[in-house]
């Protein structure tokens, strides 16, 4: 009785804060843990989640940000920050995810990416009684928005809304036009046939924050497959690598590659996967590792 | 004079290729830049000579296997090159041949497995043995390489099945090389078998009374085609198309004699080939579309209409 006088207080409160907020989500008057999510579905919950899967490297990420770590009870092969998940158990690579790996869990939430067999999989679960929400997550202003409904799902309002500022607040430094005298850099995915990252992309948006510009940018997609001699053409300062390594890529000594200015130079900027090969709360220092490793490059 | 037109139209279709690139570089710098000697010129050349290979190879299996359907991939070879790009990525061979290397062992792996099927209880290299063997050794592979795909922790699989696609962009003087040290061999030996194919057209006895040695024809030719277009595949992937419909055009256009075919399938191969890639390194730029996709669109419209005048007639 004690407890549910509590529970009670506590979501006219969480009420009353939602009120105030006026860019949070509008939480039901009845107090429940409500947001729409990506798909286009009402996900409300009676009481915040207690046992929570996560399906991608950058919403486990999120949920530690914002103090819900504890309660995750699976996460995927590819969760790897912060170190506290690798002690959550891994429910398989989640491309695409294993349901019965996933109910097995017995979660009481999971949280996926809104991809096409993510969607059958919400499903199913759905079917199974388990609770789903489906986000986008592509692009830097994505962040933001996971990060205040996370918050709000998993009643840690307060730390998500303050995520979600801190993410937005990184969207909305991107300058109007790169400064004169901008480094530039390619970021290439794959060497044969030759895949770059275009300006859907949010390595773009790193690099357009950390002050270089993309020369490829003018591609709307998140990548493309384009010709040695278009990268050549367009004379990068740097070669970017999503590596963990700082070995030389294999292509670098064919000599079709050898063409392009910053590889016959060894211009490669060698940037952690775990860092910069997801959007998540980190964003921030990815940008300022990839400004660093600009200035200091020789 | 076919041969004057073919080789005229080989020469423009070349020249093309190096004039024009996503680069656009002005016309006097254009025989000092390394982007024309080491990126347009190799790659315009082991087009060609891809595109001629693919050509002499369908050309020579589609009258072994005496199936107008056969095409030099169809016996089993892409899912045998597939199975082995894809298993050096997953194993993380290193090297830059690893995965050209990979994909040739796979692809003759998988022709060693068909002949052998196809020499089974006497079968003598059956053409229906082979395309069935072809088709079941083709499934095998691409089982092995689902399951691959689906067990290993390697996001660059993907990326493998975009190589396997085929194109050009590891052209370079090294695999020019390796092409061109290598095709003649098999190119001479299908070359000297055009007059035994012409009389093997008329069924396996006739062939074998008016004097061909008809076992040991089918085992080198089919060894020969194979071993070609799998050199093929370790330069430039699975591209499909060129191998089955050139030779069809050249038949339609010039004849089934393979005296003549055989030569035409080549440089028609070549063109197609060629023009077809800087087709596709041009027209969507900056970005470029996979080879094979331009090389339908072109050869599909030519196939129709020579189909239909052939029928018409």
């Amino acid at each position: 009785m004690r407890r549910w006088t509590v529970r009670a207080h506590l979501a006219g409160l969480l009420a009353l804060a939602a009120a105030a907020c006026a860019r949070g989500e509008r939480a039901p008057s009845d107090g429940r843990f409500a947001v729409g999510d990506d798909a286009g579905r009402r996900v409300s919950l009676a009481a915040p989640p207690r046992r929570i899967v996560s399906l991608l490297p950058s919403f486990t990420e999120i949920l530690f940000a914002v103090g819900a770590g504890d309660r995750l009870v699976g996460r995927t092969a590819w969760c790897d920050y912060p170190p506290a998940a690798l002690a959550v158990p891994s429910v398989g690579d989640g491309m695409p995810p294993n349901v019965e790996a996933v109910a097995a869990r017995r979660p009481d939430l999971v949280v996926l990416y809104r991809s096409g067999p993510n969607v059958t999989a919400a499903a199913q679960l759905e079917r199974l009684g388990i609770r789903t929400v489906l986000f986008d997550l592509n692009r830097l202003e994505d962040l933001g928005p996971v990060a205040r409904r996370l918050g709000v799902l998993t009643g840690r309002r307060a730390a998500g809304d303050s995520l979600a500022r801190a993410m937005d607040s990184l969207v909305s430094q991107s300058p109007e036009s790169p400064t004169p005298g901008t480094k530039s850099l390619v970021f290439i995915v794959w060497d044969n046939p030759p895949i770059v990252i275009g300006a859907g992309s949010y390595l773009d948006q790193l690099a357009w924050l950390a002050g270089a510009r993309n020369v490829f940018h003018d591609i709307g997609t998140p990548s493309a497959q384009v010709s040695i001699e278009t990268i050549a053409a367009r004379k990068p300062d740097f070669i970017a690598v999503l590596s963990d390594t700082a070995a030389r890529p294999r292509y670098a000594d064919r000599p079709e590659w050898r063409v392009v200015a910053a590889v016959r130079k060894g211009r490669f900027l060698f940037l952690p996967g775990r860092l910069f090969g997801r959007p998540g709360p980190r964003a921030g220092e990815a940008v300022r590792e990839l400004r660093r490793r600009l200035e200091t490059a020789p | 004079m076919k041969y004057v037109v073919l080789v005229g139209a080989a020469l423009a279709t070349l020249a093309a290729a190096l004039l024009v690139g996503p680069a656009n570089l002005p016309l006097a710098d254009l025989f000092g830049s390394p982007i024309v000697w080491q990126l347009r010129l190799p790659r315009a050349v082991l087009a060609f000579l891809v595109g001629g290979a693919l050509g002499v190879a369908g050309a020579s299996l589609q009258a072994l296997v005496r199936n107008p359907l056969a095409d030099p991939f169809l016996l089993g070879l892409s899912g045998g090159a597939g199975l082995g790009a894809v298993a050096a990525i997953a194993l993380h061979l290193p090297g830059p041949w690893a995965l050209p290397l990979a994909a040739f062992i796979g692809a003759v792996g998988a022709m060693a497995l068909v002949y052998r099927l196809g020499l089974m209880g006497g079968a003598e290299l059956d053409p229906r043995i082979l395309l069935l063997g072809g088709v079941a050794v083709g499934a095998f592979a691409a089982a092995v390489t689902t399951a691959l795909v689906s067990l290993a922790e390697a996001t660059e699989l993907r990326n493998a099945f975009l190589w396997l696609w085929g194109g050009f962009s590891g052209a370079s003087w090294t695999t020019v090389l390796v092409i061109l040290a290598y095709a003649p061999l098999p190119l001479g030996v299908l070359v000297a078998a055009a007059r035994p194919l012409d009389l093997l057209a008329l069924g396996e006895e006739p062939a074998q009374y008016l004097g061909a040695d008809v076992r040991r024809l089918k085992q080198g030719v089919y060894l020969a085609a194979s071993l070609l277009t799998a050199a093929a595949v370790a330069v430039a992937g699975v591209i499909g198309f060129v191998g089955l419909v050139v030779p069809h055009v050249c038949r339609l256009v010039w004849g089934r004699l393979h005296r003549t075919l055989l030569p035409t399938a080549f440089l028609t191969g070549g063109i197609l080939l060629a023009a077809a890639d800087t087709l596709a390194r041009t027209v969507a730029a900056p970005r470029e579309l996979p080879v094979g996709i331009v090389t339908a669109l072109l050869g599909v419209p030519v196939f129709a209409f020579l189909l239909r005048r052939w029928t018409v007639s």
